[in-house]
């Protein structure tokens, strides 16, 4: 009770005399909403495939968008703020995205067919690049999905970050061979259902995230209740 | 009881966050602190950590996209 008798505090000490006009989006949304269905029949035309791609885009963005989901600040935030509920909702996608996978692979190695996605080697090249990686998106404010959501909400210091972005990525495409002939090569491509069975990879796997999730849920309680 | 304003408009994640955690940190008990923001990702870690340190705080979005963070420092 106590705390909504100070949050009305809070309003009313702050000069408020900044609301600004606001536009009516709404015409721009069924405009936009026009121009995605229309270029998805254009799509059609091109390939069967490339409508389904196109929803499966949109609505990433839109649940992006929607839910603040940011895969640097569920890296971040535990450092900078305490806070760990991004991480429990990152480690949670993890978990329903191996499921999905292993549901996706096991059929399709039953089937007789080699193992779909992408089993890459994994060395300290990963380590490596995954620093560097955490470092450049803490600085740019955003992961790839991050900064793509962001600069389709107009933040356009962000239009920065995708220019060099894409830099950044044309260039390591680029000089691609010389990275895996040189550091990735050696490395083993290792894929654990075919190392150690299906449900050993899978619970494993599962049973490690739920462990993640607790550790990461003590460590924003603990942060929590230090503080007050 | 003083109101201070933080411009944090075109900042990005997590610069508002920091800028607000420095500027709170050198107020007197019951100033309000009023950030301005344009980046959704600080509407959200900013008043998180602002409540997780136990202050009031109000948030009020003043445009398509622009918010205001209402802090007001407890201790």
């Amino acid at each position: 009770m106590a705390n909504t008798v100070n949050q009305a505090n809070t309003r009313t000490a702050s000069a408020r005399a900044t609301a600004k006009k606001r536009r009516n989006q709404l015409p721009f949304a069924i405009l936009l909403l026009i121009g995605i269905i229309i270029f998805g029949f254009v799509l059609n035309g091109i390939g069967v495939k490339l409508p389904i791609y196109w929803i499966f885009g949109i609505s990433f963005g839109i649940v992006l968008q929607k839910s603040r989901f940011c895969f640097t600040a569920s890296l971040r935030d535990p450092v900078l703020t305490g806070s760990t509920s991004l991480t429990k909702a990152v480690l949670i996608a993890f978990a329903i995205a191996s499921v999905g996978f292993a549901a996706i692979q096991y059929s399709a190695v039953q089937a007789g067919n080699p193992v779909p996605g992408f089993v890459s080697p994994a060395g300290w090249h990963t380590a490596i690049g995954a620093l560097l990686f955490g470092i450049g998106m803490v600085i740019a404010g955003g992961c790839a999905s991050g900064t793509l959501m962001r600069v389709g909400e107009g933040f356009m210091m962000q239009w920065l970050s995708l220019i060099f972005f894409v830099v950044g990525s044309l260039w390591g495409a680029h000089d691609f061979s010389w990275w895996k002939a040189t550091f990735m090569t050696n490395a083993p491509a290792v894929h654990f259902p075919s190392l150690i069975g299906w449900p050993a990879a899978i619970f494993g796997q599962l049973i490690l995230l739920g462990a993640l999730y607790l550790i990461a849920d003590w460590y924003g309680n603990r942060r929590s209740s230090q503080n007050s | 009881m003083a109101d201070y304003r933080l411009d944090c408009m075109g900042e990005a994640c997590p610069v508002p966050l920091l800028k607000t955690q420095k500027k709170l940190s050198g107020l007197n008990i019951g100033d309000v602190l009023i950030v301005e923001i344009d980046h959704s990702c600080a509407m959200k870690n900013v008043p998180e950590w602002a409540r997780k340190e136990g202050h009031n705080v109000d948030i009020e979005e003043t445009g398509d996209g622009e918010w205001e963070i209402y802090i007001e420092k407890t201790k």
